[in-house]
């Protein structure tokens, strides 16, 4: 059984709470299993790098010190989480007088980080981890031809970690077929939906969450997959504002990854978090009908 | 070493640690502007910020929003052609500015990143209606309805969290963070 | 004895520096600077100097604690004696507001915080430079 320090990030304890539900429920079913890193700590998402890098490279480098302890890799469901301690895991290995530093910080929990521990992004595991043909076989309840816009979102991919494709990936796509969906193609699927924005520079992220549900609705989709929980909530929780600001009528549900394959898995649907979107979902659900 | 930097030295200065980020070999092709969803919306996209940077304009660079309104989404990074970290030198931008306490007027970022750090020092988690507090007053009365009724609308789903989370080892968090930043006399 | 001491700046204000060297070298000082702790570093390992004079925060946060700590690591920096000068409070005054920077948390010989009056800074440079000497002479 695959087992992985699981690092749910703040998002995921209340607003983001069905991602959560949706990825234990998913990933026991594939006899994956998350244990929940102990004692974890924010990531710092964007606003400590504004503040001090040395001191975020800390936040993230507690974390993964307590997976290394687990012996685990990390995994981590919010792109924003994942490319934190991806990154500060990939300086701290490279800058050694960087590490000795945040070591030296990490004595006071009685901590120490040596890079052992991985970090995976939750959609990497299911994708390449457990892999499409594991995931098929518990496939009981197709989607039937639903059609799926993917939306990756931005850090996900970048910065750039390998020699990945960054421009054209598909992974998201064929997880979408292996449950039986359709993928739309979607050319804004690698388009930042604003992350913080949404609150910095509202103005500015509304346009942006705008131009993503125009594209999406204009390529067919009839739902929005999200593998991030603050893409989520940007393109669901303000579609009433992008609305009133820009005089138009867009509505389109937005869900999460996990809830979408949970359904193909025939889990109900009350299990995967459901019901606590504000644009409804209840049209997809027949689609997982037998 | 003898004469004084210049404002695209203090830049790469700052920058020291991204080995080779090689701003001053901006060739002005516009990829990165072309690439960033928020150039629109910026006073300066990010190729004339990096022309202004390298041309030594410290002041106006400052007193644009084009780095608190960077969303770190790393597409100039990874398509630059000479491979600057664009997204990088936004955030150096941000922490210079913070440091030198020499922004626009009227940011939320500032505020609103300060709050954040402040947040998770006390607590080691991020606590959302908290930090509303360091944007709702820069809110016009229609933003600040909307605003209050889409928070009205998650409290109802239960996707508001109530109370602030904290971790279990605090006092050792807080001790870590004082070996980074050495304030707090005890 | 009257031998001109060699000071090194690492400090990434420029500003802040030519204010630093213009007091420094009025007091027969020989002074040179670096803008960045990987510079600073590259200097201190090349070039002999009688004192440090170090800021805190540059390039990714509070990286002078860190150079600080790799000096006192080398057995043949960690004799060079080191000042600290530091504008932290105010560069993130909202971080701890009221709280004094801690000394006893830093591996060096003394701190001054900004603005520095310019004779309490000499008067500092000073006594860490007499007191090298004092040991210099102790352990020959």
């Amino acid at each position: 059984m695959k087992k992985y320090a699981y690092f749910p990030g703040c998002s995921l304890e209340k607003m983001a709470l069905s991602y959560h539900n949706s990825t234990l429920e998913t990933t026991r079913k594939l006899g994956v299993e998350l244990k929940e890193l102990e004692d974890w700590n924010c990531c710092g998402a964007t606003a400590y790098f504004h503040v001090d890098e040395l001191l975020a490279y800390t936040l993230c480098a507690r974390n993964l010190a307590i997976a290394e302890r687990e012996n685990l890799d990390l995994v981590a469901p919010c792109s924003g989480c994942y490319k934190n301690m991806y990154f500060a895991r990939a300086h701290l290995k490279s800058d050694l007088d960087l590490a000795e530093h945040i070591n030296y910080a990490l004595e006071e929990d009685n901590l120490k980080f040596t890079g052992s521990s991985a970090v995976r992004h939750l959609i990497e595991v299911f994708v390449n981890d457990v892999g499409l043909e594991e995931i098929k076989t518990k496939v009981s309840h197709p989607l039937n031809g639903l059609r799926v816009a993917p939306y990756y979102g931005c850090q996900i991919l970048r910065p750039r970690k390998d020699h990945e494709d960054i421009e054209q990936p598909r992974f998201f796509e064929d997880l979408l077929s292996a449950i039986g969906a359709v993928p739309i193609e979607f050319p804004l699927k690698l388009r930042c939906c604003g992350g913080a924005l949404i609150i910095t520079s509202r103005p500015s992220a509304l346009s942006m969450v705008r131009n993503l549900l125009q594209s999406a609705v204009d390529s067919g989709a009839a739902v929005i997959a999200t593998a991030c929980p603050l893409c989520q909530v940007n393109l669901e929780c303000y579609q009433k504002q992008v609305n009133q600001e820009f005089g138009i009528e867009l509505s389109i549900p937005v869900m999460y990854f996990t809830q979408l394959v949970g359904l193909a898995f025939g889990i109900p649907p009350k299990s995967l978090g459901i019901g606590s979107e504000l644009v409804s979902t209840r049209p997809i659900l027949s689609y997982a009908e037998r | 070493m003898v004469t004084k930097p210049s404002f695209s030295e203090e830049i790469a200065n700052l920058l020291h640690a991204t080995h080779a980020n090689p701003v001053k070999t901006c060739i002005q092709c516009g990829m990165c502007s072309g690439s960033c969803p928020v150039a629109r919306f910026m006073d300066y996209t990010p190729r004339r910020v990096i022309a202004m940077i390298n041309a030594g304009l410290k002041d106006r660079v400052l007193a644009g929003n084009t780095f608190w309104y960077c969303a770190s989404c790393y597409y100039c990074t990874v398509r630059c052609p000479r491979g600057i970290d664009i997204a990088e030198l936004m955030y150096a931008l941000k922490r210079y500015s913070i440091w030198k306490n020499q922004y626009k007027d009227g940011l939320v970022g500032p505020v609103f990143s300060e709050t954040f750090v402040k947040t998770i020092v006390k607590s080691g988690r991020s606590y959302e209606p908290v930090l509303a507090t360091s944007y709702l007053f820069t809110f016009g009365v229609q933003e600040f309805l909307q605003e209050a009724q889409t928070a009205t609308s998650l409290m109802l789903k239960g996707r508001i969290p109530v109370f602030p989370p904290r971790i279990k080892r605090l006092e050792n968090f807080r001790r870590m963070i004082k070996r980074i930043i050495p304030l707090g006399g005890d | 004895m009257s031998q001109q001491k060699k000071l090194l700046i690492i400090d990434d204000d420029p500003d802040f520096v030519q204010g630093l060297k213009s007091i420094l070298e009025a007091a027969k000082y020989n002074v040179e600077a670096a803008y960045n702790p990987k510079d600073g570093f590259q200097a201190l390992q090349t070039k002999h100097y009688d004192l440090l004079l170090l800021d805190i925060m540059m390039g990714r946060g509070a990286e002078g604690i860190m150079l600080a700590r790799k000096l006192n690591k080398d057995p043949k920096l960690r004799e060079i004696p080191v000042l600290i000068i530091t504008g932290i409070r105010e560069q993130i005054a909202f971080l701890f507001p009221g709280q004094a920077v801690h000394p006893h948390l830093l591996p060096v010989d003394e701190l001054v915080e900004k603005p520095v009056e310019p004779a309490l800074l000499l008067e500092k440079v000073s006594t860490l430079l007499q007191a090298a000497e004092t040991r210099k002479a102790q352990t020959k």
